[in-house]
């Protein structure tokens, strides 16, 4: 079944992901049963290299600090970098919080930070290298048996989980979930109710407020994990396009080609640390709302 | 493309390492932090502290120092003016004793002078009168011409 390489074969087997799922003969990730499986499907390789990834922030985290916490010496190293993030994570939050005391936001602002910085890094690597190499590995461990593993070079693997909309929209439903909790604890669920009822428009207009508000409320974490999803789908899709200069065309503009991948690659480096820091200020900021009591 | 439950377990992933940093990353980092930091502080303001004793301690010393060189002056000066008292006592005194010792010099030179004048006196008149009773036999005596002997002493 394998197909011949196109342009279009070329685009599609780089934007597919590797899902598994059930199907009605049991749980496979035969890529042409995807239309089987229905919603419990998972992206295997997006959640693979986002739990890899975010294992290796936290491994990282934890084994760069020295064991024995010794407060009288100068940091060294990578102890450095990790206090240089921290020290950066708090004056983030600490601008965005002021007063307002909540020890859960510092850790989950850096661990969003940290983690979808991780995630978006995986862009800078050459787009066929880790899915080529996860094809043969694929191969030689499920070997000629399985149908669809035949082809190594059409083996769907997508490594920059946050070109996956599932894994944006994930996170930021994550955050949408800590934002209702924090709403209701924090200035509880009568003020909560209010808040989303009672304004624009005052108390005879409550369904209009409520459709107005909810909007308001929804459209946050939708826009927050379709940013971040957005622009590096967009990044991954340049790097595809010119990586088909490379193999689809003509000597010139193959070397035109190398010269755009390593400016794109260069404007991405900021696209990856920008889109991470967003997605980090915009955490700390709809959580900041959750904690604010509104007059008026 | 499609949305499916990789959502949901990215959801369940990002609150499980979220909620790993929160209990056991975070904490013991920032806690080291803030305790260099205070231990910066602290030093800082202790070595500002000392700087500020020592600016005190030299002002102590210059005090002293201008202190202990005034007391020395005046003890320097008080010894002078003691010494050259003693000295201008000393030679007053001296002077006083040469005085005496010249006047009581002086004077037994005299009563040596008049004593042995008065001896001489004694024995010349003593001769005299031998002389002359041997002259002139028993005439004369002492107790009879006392009164001529005594003048003829006193004119000796």
């Amino acid at each position: 079944m394998a197909k011949e390489l196109t342009t279009e074969s070329y685009i599609e087997h780089h934007l597919t992901n590797l899902t598994c799922g059930k199907t009605p003969e049991g749980w496979t990730c035969d890529p042409y049963k995807v239309e089987q499986m229905g919603f419990w499907a998972f992206h295997v390789d997006s959640l693979f290299w986002s739990i890899f990834l975010g294992g290796l922030f936290i491994l990282f985290f934890k084994i760069a600090m020295p064991k024995k916490i010794n407060a009288v010496s100068a940091p060294t190293g990578a102890q450095n970098f990790i206090e240089m993030s921290i020290e950066f994570v708090e004056d983030n939050v600490q601008s965005l919080f002021g007063s307002v005391k909540n020890t859960l936001i510092a850790p989950l602002a850096l661990t969003v930070f940290v983690w979808i910085l991780l995630m978006n890094l995986m862009d800078l690597v050459p787009v066929d290298f880790l899915p080529v190499l996860a094809g043969h590995i694929a191969y030689a461990v499920a070997g000629e048996g399985v149908e669809w593993i035949k082809n190594p070079e059409s083996f769907y693997f997508k490594v920059v989980p946050t070109t996956d909309p599932n894994i944006t929209l994930g996170m930021a439903f994550a955050v949408f979930v800590l934002t209702i909790y924090y709403s209701i604890t924090v200035k509880g669920l009568r003020a909560f109710i209010a808040e989303l009822t009672l304004h624009p428009f005052g108390k005879w207009l409550i369904p209009v407020n409520f459709v107005l508000e909810m909007v308001n409320f929804i459209a946050k974490p939708i826009s927050l994990g379709l940013r971040l999803f957005g622009n590096l789908y967009a990044g991954e899709m340049i790097f595809i396009l010119i990586a088909l200069m490379l193999f689809f065309s003509s000597i010139p503009i193959g070397i035109l080609g190398f010269g755009l991948h390593l400016v794109w690659a260069l404007f991405h480096i900021l696209i990856v640390v920008l889109q991470a820091f967003i997605f980090m200020a915009l955490t700390i900021a709809y959580l900041a709302m959750a904690h604010e009591t509104e007059e008026h | 493309m499609n949305i499916n439950a990789t959502l949901l377990a990215q959801a369940v992933v990002m609150i499980v390492f979220v909620a790993i940093c929160w209990r056991y990353i975070y904490p013991p980092i920032l806690s080291v932090m803030q305790e260099r930091e205070k231990r910066i502080s602290d030093g800082l303001e202790a070595a500002k502290k000392a700087d500020d004793s020592l600016e005190e301690a030299k002002l102590a010393f210059d005090k002293e120092l201008n202190q202990a060189k005034a007391e020395a002056a005046d003890i320097l000066e008080k010894a002078n003016t003691r010494a050259s008292q003693i000295v201008s006592d000393a030679s007053l005194k001296a002077e006083a004793e040469a005085e005496k010792i010249m006047v009581s010099a002086s004077s037994s030179i005299e009563n040596e002078t008049n004593k042995a004048k008065e001896e001489l006196r004694q024995q010349m008149s003593d001769i005299i009168i031998d002389t002359t009773q041997k002259i002139l036999g028993d005439e004369i005596s002492k107790e009879k011409h006392e009164d001529i002997l005594k003048k003829a002493a006193e004119e000796l």
